[in-house]
């Protein structure tokens, strides 16, 4: 980084992730306005304006003061969470942002602050306030409890039970507890009789210090220390003490430790290392895979079984690499929220967004390529889709529309999937739209398959109007275009009036993939382990039938087959004894005829390059133990390919 | 490996002397002609090894190669250039290239029968192709030199590398 105060940068990054947070604690808060969240909002405030005045953003600082005082009017009942206010918080949140990235307090963030966009939020916000009839609620604020008890050594014989304290305390608000066991002493000098064991209680609640105290009546001989935790020190560590029911149950409590949430280890790392040292990782698979081939020729045990070991750090160390990169899909479905609910509003649909799978987790840098074309599919949805409320009753159909958006794993491969309920893809229009393009002829009958797949030709759009969301044409040819520089695939389905689905396709990792690696010919490719299903002796009498089929019997299931020699335009392959490898695409499976299968392989995926990205098929290169080059099958793209050229002979005879 | 000459020439300095009026070249021959392309470019050359061909590739960028660990392509310049193919002789080399292509740096892979020498050459003395005096696409070429009484044919890097062929920039025909 180049900053020269690295201090600051800091300060912007945690700012950022904050304000993140922020938007879908707000979105959280209009939905369901508790206290907590209410807290939650108030705390994030709180930081960016205390770092703010400390890291040279000042004037911002200023500026979210007055939300935060809004926010803590909020937390103390006097003024109640209305959409306008969460409206009005999202827009300011936005306009934080425009003055974080201005780079701290000067002319710029002087000028933002005192922008029109800047005065008309804070006017609106005065207004609200001043609108509000002030009730007071007679709730206290949650504050944060640090309880230290140690029992006397012979409490338990008087009959005090501490399980009966503990949840009586959880009884108090959530609690986290911390069993300090340091003075048990060994086996043979232990009396079961007596307590060795103190506690450590962390308790947010309401309450006062006298209903702790209360707690403790009957146990004056005990260690004990009641402290309370200012919120401002450690904001971090009180919202993240879970709300736990009334009568919690007690041991799962104690076994959950706050190792992870309070006070974790976390590092922040540049994404540039991580990639760096994914580079240093491909290089090493690389020289190891070198390492492997030299001691198999050299037949020395002693090298072989020290190459095994290397192998098997090597395999260890790139699936800690790559887990490290990965980042659940949820940080990305977080922001649509934000977007599902302006372009409501902007447009007047009545959309609820519901979202599923967003626990799957997918590389970080795919990730970060992935919102722009997700948001583009969402606008698709909504602005073109979804019809009016009106339109939609008429239809039979609920007014308030809903886009799903959810994702799934699957072998290799992401699934991401934006469906809508909305009134489909016009097939009409999208062929009118097309012939005059010139993109089909006039006297042509495309499938409506076909007619769908047109929405992603380059500046095609059948909107009549230009709205300020879409109809510019620049979409789905945008999106796939993105889609692509990650290899993936968009598929697109609709079903007239009932709505449409579009399935984004990507695989899980853009790095390092485990490879089957076959031959054909002269020449070696790697087809992703992740796709293969199984392999099976290839019957040469299958070959030229003179039906033309071309399917196995695979147990009890027909796969069609295709020939690698064909499907590369290659000459037909002499060889006497040649194998079929399964492969598992889009539900479908298909069997490829190679030459050989010559094993497994950790495959260090390479780009293709400017001159090769139009050449469909594949998914890259990597380098081989011997040095040499082998192409990366896409098995999804190659099934498409031959599907498309036999469906295109089907109905060229029909 | 006696030939694994690696040109790191330092760029400023190449920089330097074509604002003086000469740009150094690298001469290879391909079918017999002399064909300079500036040495700055030049990442390294190296013996030939095995290419990998990638099916249903265009013809002028028809392989892969390994280069110390990267993947690069073989881009076919004498089918560019509208030449016969030959098959390599001992004295072939593999040239490989930094290029920008659409304001990357790419790093591509040449084939030459022969790489024979780095000259000066005066730019002031370079002259185009005459019509009619080569079937090269004019936009491939930038001009004709003169060294020690033949002539070497200066190539165009901008456009002889371009995915498309330079079909954008609309000088191909030429009949």
């Amino acid at each position: 980084m180049a900053n020269s105060e690295p201090s600051d940068s800091a300060y912007v990054i945690e700012t950022m992730d904050i304000l993140d947070g922020l938007e879908a604690q707000l979105l959280d808060l209009e939905q369901d306005p508790n206290l907590d969240a209410i807290d939650a909002v108030f705390r994030a405030l709180h930081t960016i304006k205390g770092g703010g005045g400390m890291f040279g953003h000042r004037t911002m600082a200023e500026f979210v003061h007055h939300f935060e005082d809004a926010f803590d009017k909020v937390r103390d009942g006097r003024l109640s969470v209305s959409s306008q206010l969460v409206n009005l918080a999202l827009r300011a949140r936005d306009h934080v942002i425009a003055m974080l990235n201005c780079g701290g307090d000067g002319l710029d963030a002087t000028a933002l602050a005192n922008s029109g966009a800047a005065q008309q939020l804070l006017a609106d916000l005065k207004g609200l306030l001043g609108a509000q009839t002030v009730e007071r609620v007679s709730e206290k604020p949650i504050k944060l409890w640090k309880i230290t008890f140690k029992l006397a050594p012979n409490a338990l014989l008087n009959g005090t039970r501490p399980e009966l304290l503990l949840a009586e305390l959880a009884s108090l608000g959530a609690t986290q507890v911390t069993l300090d066991g340091a003075e048990v002493p060994p086996l043979e000098r232990l009396d079961p009789t007596l307590c060795h064991l103190g506690w450590t209680v962390l308790l947010s609640t309401r309450e006062p210090r006298a209903a702790i105290e209360d707690v403790f009546i009957f146990t004056d001989d005990a260690d004990l220390e009641i402290s309370e935790i200012a919120a401002d020190t450690k904001p971090e560590t009180v919202y993240t003490l879970q709300e736990t029911s009334q009568n919690c149950d007690l041991e799962e409590d104690a076994v959950r430790r706050p190792s992870k949430e309070i006070g974790g280890d976390f590092v922040r790392v540049s994404s540039v290392k991580l990639d760096e040292i994914l580079d240093q990782l491909g290089e090493l698979v690389i020289a190891q895979a070198r390492l492997s081939q030299i001691a198999a020729e050299s037949h020395n045990p002693t090298l072989a079984g020290l190459v095994e070991e290397v192998e098997r750090l090597v395999t260890g160390m790139r699936e800690v690499t790559l887990s490290v990169r990965m980042l659940p899909i949820e940080t990305v479905f977080g922001k649509f929220r934000r977007v599902v609910r302006d372009l409501s509003a902007e447009l007047g649909k009545d959309v609820e967004l519901a979202t599923s799978g967003g626990e799957t987790e997918i590389d970080k840098s795919v990730i970060d390529r992935l919102s722009e074309p997700l948001v583009h599919m969402i606008r698709n949805s909504i602005d073109h889709g979804i019809e009016s409320a009106d339109g939609r009753i008429s239809a039979g159909k609920p007014a308030k529309a809903t886009v799903w958006l959810s994702a799934r794993q699957e072998a290799g491969d992401i699934l991401i999937s934006v469906r809508d309920d909305g009134a489909g893809l016009n097939t009409d229009a999208i062929r009118r739209k097309a012939i005059q393009r010139g993109l089909i002829a006039a006297e042509a009958t495309p499938s409506d398959l076909e007619l769908h797949q047109l929405i992603f030709a380059p500046g095609f759009s059948t909107a009549q109007t230009i709205s300020s969301v879409s109809g510019r044409g620049v979409g789905m040819d945008a999106v796939l275009t993105t889609i692509r520089a990650l290899r993936g695939s968009l598929d697109v389905k609709s079903n007239a009036g009932r709505g449409t689905l579009v399935t984004l396709r990507i695989p899980l990792s853009l790095a390092i993939i485990d490879g089957l690696l076959v031959r054909q010919g002269a020449a070696n490719y790697v087809i992703p382990l992740a796709s293969v299903d199984e392999c099976v002796e290839f019957d040469s009498s299958e070959h030229g039938r003179e039906s033309g089929r071309t399917m196995l019997q695979i147990r009890e299931h027909l796969v069609p087959f295709v020939d690698l020699t064909q499907a590369f335009n290659e000459p037909t392959s002499l060889e006497r004894s040649r194998r079929v490898v399964i492969v598992k695409s889009e539900g479908l499976r298909l069997g490829l005829v190679v030459d050989d299968i010559l094993g497994q392989n950790q495959t260090v995926i390479k780009a293709l390059g400017p001159f090769h990205d139009a050449v469909d098929g594949f998914a890259g290169a990597t380098i081989l133990g011997d040095g040499s080059v082998a192409l990366i099958i896409d098995v999804a793209k190659l099934a498409r390919q031959v599907a498309i050229a036999h469906g295109a002979l089907r109905r060229a005879a029909a | 490996m006696t030939t694994q000459l690696r040109i790191a020439a330092d760029r400023q300095l190449d920089a330097q002397v074509v604002t003086s009026g000469t740009e150094t070249a690298l001469i290879m021959r391909l079918s017999g002609e002399a064909f300079g392309i500036a040495v700055g470019l030049v990442h390294e050359i190296m013996d030939p090894i095995p290419v990998t061909k990638v099916p249903n590739a265009p013809a002028f960028a028809s392989g892969l190669i390994n280069v110390r660990g990267a993947v690069v392509p073989v881009v076919d310049v004498r089918e560019r250039l509208r030449m016969a193919p030959t098959l390599p002789g001992s004295a072939a080399r593999i040239v490989v290239l930094d290029v920008e292509i659409d304001a990357k740096l790419t790093r591509l892979a040449i084939l030459a029968d022969a790489v024979e020498e780095v000259i000066d050459i005066e730019t002031s003395y370079t002259e185009p192709v005459p019509d009619m005096g080569a079937p090269w696409p004019e936009a491939y070429v930038r001009g004709v030199a003169r060294n020690r009484g033949s002539i070497v044919v200066l190539l165009n890097p901008e456009t002889l590398f371009r995915p498309d062929g330079g079909r954008s920039s609309n000088s191909e025909s030429r009949t």
